[in-house]
């Protein structure tokens, strides 16, 4: 990461005093894949990424890449994911991506679904290959959702029963198509989606500006929550 | 796979559809998407301009506007997935309608600096928006007008402003759904009712049965008449709220095809309206005017009707229809008008000696007449014996004179170069009439041919068609015997040069009453005209309008044949400019003339009419050097 995207990263946006309205932040929503939830054995194999501008996607510039991963490839998640040992072998490893990824997220507001657990990966493959953690300003659609859920928000899509919806529940409530489910530019895009019409519903509730956000959408909300689900499936 | 997606929504979506994958691959990477959940005011009418084009991905918005003053709002259009929004804003600088979204809806937004590269760089996407956008352009800036408007009466903010329920018909007939077809047509025929809803257990409508329904469905299949009602009705039924605006409720009867819909109030059945409830509403379609004029029986009648017939043209823009469709509904309405005076004057003289046609020149003859010009006519009787002449001769005479002053008291101004049956050489019988052609046609100058080219557009209007169509075979004969008469036209159309300059901008005139005006009549209308006319002549084809005669050349060998859809988009686009021009001076109450502000064009504006610039320059060159040796 160069001097002056460390510079974006550090200053982007979160500092104190600098509470931006929802239209001028710069956001990235992100997806991983992982090959499991165990953060001692288990690897990232693919990030995928994109930037929001307030509350406008933009179609160009996404981050999108496949990681050569340290561990074996399980069976198990080939089957969600469809990529393969050989696809990944000839990928970069994970300290070249994540190097390009801090470069990409510099500046912006973290966003993704359950992003804490994608957070915790990514710090750890971090650490490991000597950098800085991430410190962005990080929001949770999941959270995000809890929390309008709760202010009993009014539309139909809140009347949904699971207490932890998984990110394809959620699309199918709020009509999102979905194209290209399990690979991580594809959830990526899917979350922008949801990120998107939570805005305005968000707005509405008085949350339109970085501090709200991240009051109410932060990721460690749904941690504990998420750490009770046996076999949640979404990764 | 974000690309891929939108690129594939964007190929089946016009204009992006004509664009070829790389460049719209290119393209979606500038564009983002944006979200405008239900409710959302997309873009305020006065409000900042659009920056981008909105393509409609999923959802739906309305169009309206206010006009200026305190006038209620009305609702310009709907916009739905795969159209578009913003792009008048994008261009002219100025917001002048609100966007709603009402739906949840989903836009790819464009960038308006790539937007405009994509205009000027890509033809494809400039004919699209030329064709399809400009009519809604047009369509709004009419209605713009029409916010303002003394000219057009209230019966047309009706069906902008009035809710269905004030019209619908209250009451129906209701039967339920185990109803007989026969009691069912029983119920409607005593309570006189030409449609029939048909309600579910809790009186909910579940279907109608109409009339025609009778017809189609229960005689024509040879349905068992005690069979129930529900068997043979057209199901599920339409309803709209009693509170929804006339207009909306049009739309969506246009939009299914349909020509029933039901009323209710809370859920409960109101009634039913029709399709002849609007036109009640509306009562100035074409179609009323003309019958307006048929029942006059005086001038003094008739003279009003005539005049007030203009205000169709409002009527029609507003209603998007093509402006080449406009000049023929105009020039048919006019016909009817002539035809009646025609009558009168046939009531006034006693019957005509011998046959005679009435001939419309010109303009008119072509079917081209935007706001009323003057007159141009002439009579062609049939050749009589010298003894019988000077007799027929007076008839005719004080006929045509007869004519021309009903037309001016209809609206029509009398013809200042004095082409018309009134003036004696124009009242002719047939043999004169022949004479005439055979000299304008072998012994061509340029002064004759050009005051010759008016009559070389007749058309029978009235009276014994035989005699013209005699004139049109004798002419025909003779143009390939004479070149000289085809080069004279070609010659006088080459020096017609569209006003380019050398940079590509457009000349205008420099000073005098017209300062920064262009002619559009002389300088884009009759060059079109002109090329049609040339090459229609050439190829000995009978079609007298623009766009029939370009529409003969099209499966031919003329030179032109290749050109056709571009010569008749031209002509149509600089037709739409010149009739909004002349409405607007019209409402204004400002004498009307064919001056238009180049600088006050839009920019897609300005780039049409350079192209149909260029398309001209492009057939004179193609002329030049057919006729080279006439060419003086």
């Amino acid at each position: 990461m160069g001097l002056m995207a460390w510079g974006r990263g550090k200053l982007g946006g979160w500092s104190p005093g600098g509470d931006l309205p929802v239209p001028e932040l710069r956001f990235t929503v992100l997806d991983t894949e992982l090959t499991g939830l165990d953060a001692r054995r288990d690897d990232i194999i693919a990030i995928g990424a994109l930037h929001m501008q307030g509350g406008r996607i933009e179609l160009g510039n996404a981050f999108q890449e496949l990681v050569k991963p340290t561990a074996v490839l399980d069976g198990r998640t080939v089957v969600i994911h469809g990529i393969t040992p050989s696809e990944l072998e000839a990928r970069p490893a994970i300290g070249e991506v994540l190097a390009s990824f801090l470069d990409y997220a510099a500046g912006t507001v973290l966003v993704g679904h359950c992003l804490a657990l994608d957070l915790a990966f990514l710090n750890r493959d971090a650490k490991r290959s000597g950098r800085a953690p991430f410190r962005n300003a990080a929001v949770d659609t999941l959270s995000l959702f809890g929390w309008l859920r709760r202010r009993s928000v009014d539309h139909p899509a809140f009347a949904l029963e699971l207490p932890a919806p998984s990110l394809f529940d959620l699309a199918e409530a709020f009509e999102i198509p979905v194209e290209a489910a399990h690979s991580a530019i594809g959830d990526a895009y899917v979350t922008a989606q949801l990120f998107q019409r939570f805005l305005p519903l968000l707005q509405q509730a008085g949350v339109a500006s970085l501090s709200g956000l991240r009051r109410v959408g932060d990721p460690r909300r749904q941690l504990a929550s998420l750490a009770d689900q046996e076999g949640h499936t979404h990764f | 796979m974000l690309i891929d997606e939108t690129v594939r929504f964007l190929s089946q979506v016009p204009p992006f559809q004509f664009l070829e994958e790389p460049l719209l691959r290119e393209l979606v990477q500038s564009l983002t998407m944006a979200f405008h959940p239900k409710g959302e005011v997309i873009l305020h009418q006065d409000g900042p301009v659009s920056e981008h084009l909105q393509i409609i991905k999923k959802g739906a918005v309305k169009i309206t506007l206010r006009p200026e003053g305190n006038g209620d709002e009305v609702v310009v259009d709907y916009r739905e997935r795969g159209e578009t929004f913003g792009l008048v804003s994008l261009m002219g600088g100025q917001q002048r309608t609100t966007i709603l979204a009402i739906q949840d809806t989903t836009c790819y937004l464009l960038p308006k600096e790539r937007f405009n590269e994509l205009v000027l760089s890509h033809p494809a996407i400039t004919e699209y928006l030329l064709q399809f956008h400009l009519t809604k352009y047009a369509d709004m800036t009419s209605r713009e007008i029409q916010g303002k408007s003394l000219f057009l009466e209230s019966s047309d903010h009706l069906l902008f402003t009035a809710q269905v329920g004030e019209i619908c018909q209250r009451f129906t007939t209701v039967v339920e759904a185990d109803t007989s077809i026969r009691q069912t047509a029983r119920r409607m025929a005593e309570e006189r009712q030409s449609a029939a809803l048909v309600v579910g257990p809790n009186g909910e409508p579940i279907g109608i049965l109409t009339d025609s329904d009778f017809r189609t469905r229960v005689v024509a299949e040879g349905q068992p008449i005690d069979g129930p009602v529900s068997r043979v009705m057209s199901h599920p039924v339409v309803s709209v709220d009693e509170q929804d605006p006339c207009f909306e409720v049009v739309l969506k009867m246009l939009q299914c095809d349909i020509e029933h819909v039901a009323v209710t109030r809370g859920g409960a059945i109101r009634g039913v309206v029709t399709n002849h409830d609007f036109l009640v509403l509306q009562g100035r379609s074409p179609l009323a005017f003309s019958e307006d004029i048929e029942h006059q029986t005086t001038l003094e009648g008739l003279a009003p009707v005539s005049r007030k017939a203009m205000s169709i043209i409002g009527v029609l823009l507003r209603e998007g229809a093509r402006a080449t469709n406009i000049i023929r509904i105009i020039s048919e309405l006019n016909d009817r008008v002539v035809r009646k005076v025609l009558e009168l004057a046939e009531r006034e003289l006693g019957p005509p000696p011998v046959p005679y046609c009435w001939l419309a020149l010109g303009s008119e003859g072509r079917k081209e007449q935007t706001f009323r010009t003057d007159q141009d006519n002439a009579l062609i009787y049939a050749d009589v014996f010298d003894s019988q002449k000077p007799r027929v001769a007076e008839y005719f005479r004080r006929f045509a004179v007869f004519m021309r002053n009903g037309l001016v008291q209809c609206g029509f101004e009398a013809c200042p170069a004095n082409y018309m049956a009134s003036n004696p050489d124009w009242c002719q019988p047939l043999a004169q009439w022949k004479r005439y052609f055979s000299t304008w046609i072998s012994e061509p100058t340029p002064e004759a041919v050009l005051k010759s080219l008016i009559f070389f557009d007749f058309r029978p209007l009235h009276g014994d068609r035989s005699l013209a169509w005699g004139l049109r075979e004798h002419f025909g004969r003779l143009i390939p015997d004479y070149p000289t008469f085809l080069g004279f036209l070609a010659n006088m159309l080459v020096r017609n040069r569209p006003p380019l300059g050398f940079f590509g901008g457009v000349a205008v005139e420099r000073n005098g009453e017209h300062k920064d005006g262009l002619n559009l009549k002389i300088k884009a209308v009759a060059p079109l005209v002109d090329i049609a006319r040339l090459f229609a002549l050439e190829k000995g084809i009978q079609q007298v309008s623009t766009v029939d005669r370009l529409e003969a050349l099209r499966s031919g060998t003329s030179l032109i044949s290749d050109l056709v859809d571009e010569l008749e988009y031209s002509f149509e686009f600089v037709t739409l400019l010149r009739i909004h021009h002349q409405y607007r001076q019209a409402e204004a109450g400002q004498p009307i003339d064919n001056f238009i502000r180049y600088d006050g064009l839009s920019s897609l504006e300005r780039q049409s009419l350079k192209n149909a610039f260029r398309l001209i320059l492009k057939v004179q060159d193609q002329v030049m050097d057919r006729y080279k040796s006439f060419i003086i």
